[in-house]
């Protein structure tokens, strides 16, 4: 036997690591050298090209996590937990990051920080409060079957809250108005190449949220074989 | 014409976010470390049952 003869084939982290790499190199030469200068918002609406899709990232990750907990609620595999508390951790950090951005971004457009006028700011504030309490609850309740159910209902409870939002900021356009909206029922707001720079970065940011998924759900399996192991260690000695 | 103020919101906007990435990538480093000393105890526990029989 040869060992080593055959070369391993890359995992799936290694392959999204690799793409997120090469898009986000592209999306970055994209936004700062390829696309115009927006007639009106200026340079500042470079932004968009981080701030949409980071937002959109977290409703993908949010869904990502119902979705799991609804297989868990189904089929009561416990890897199905872990796979919908995985994303709904990253999808705190993601929202984080969609609050700050959009904070800067709101305060060199409209100058000020925060509106609390705007629908659609709330709304989406109110579903990363709501998402973030996920823990809380996941936390006080003993690792096991319980938890495991309770998180999943939670989860599924919060992502019920994704289509409120987007009725509420649909309605709330006929009165007032200060977000942008990027894309109606007539397509995306903006040029050709705005949009294709656009579609770039959310692919970059899709697959920096698939790797860090992956390694992080790698790390969670590894930590609890090595307490399975140390149990059966310490049973022996 | 650039507007500088709007170069430095935008700096901070994609600064920000290789900052947050980089410090998750940190805290992976903290957890895996972790893992290697939780390993090491274990193999030190398998090792002194393997002495002591």
């Amino acid at each position: 036997m040869v060992i080593g003869s055959r070369r391993a084939r890359p995992d799936g982290a290694t392959v999204a690591a690799t793409a997120t790499a090469v898009l986000m190199a592209l999306a970055l030469g994209m936004i700062f050298f390829y696309v115009p200068t927006d007639v009106d918002q200026g340079y500042s609406q470079r932004i968009f090209y981080f701030h949409v899709p980071i937002a959109l990232t977290t409703y993908t990750l949010f869904l990502w996590s119902a979705l799991n907990a609804a297989r868990y609620l189904w089929r009561r595999d416990p890897s199905l937990d872990l796979k919908s508390y995985v994303p709904m951790h990253l999808g705190v950090i993601f929202g984080s990051l969609t609050l700050a951005t959009g904070s800067l971004w709101a305060r060199i457009s409209w100058g000020t920080w925060w509106f609390w006028g705007d629908t659609q700011l709330t709304t989406f504030l109110i579903i990363f409060l709501f998402n973030c309490a996920y823990f809380m609850l996941r936390f006080s309740v003993e690792p096991g079957e319980r938890r495991a159910t309770y998180s999943a209902v939670y989860a599924l409870l919060g992502v019920g809250l994704i289509p409120l939002s987007v009725i509420g900021v649909r309605f709330a356009q006929r009165n007032e108005l200060i977000h942008p909206i990027t894309f109606n029922s007539n397509g995306a707001n903006m040029d050709g190449s705005m949009f294709l720079t656009f579609l770039v970065a959310l692919a970059a940011m899709l697959s920096l949220a698939v790797t860090m998924y992956l390694v992080e759900l790698r790390g969670k399996r590894i930590d609890d074989r090595i307490r399975a192991i140390r149990r059966l260690a310490e049973a022996r000695t | 014409m650039i507007d500088e103020t709007a170069v430095k919101y935008v700096a901070a906007v994609y600064g920000l976010v290789w900052v947050v990435t980089l410090a998750y990538i940190a805290i992976l480093n903290a957890k895996l470390g972790r893992l290697e000393r939780q390993l090491d105890e274990i193999a030190g526990l398998l090792e002194r049952g393997a002495g002591d029989a």
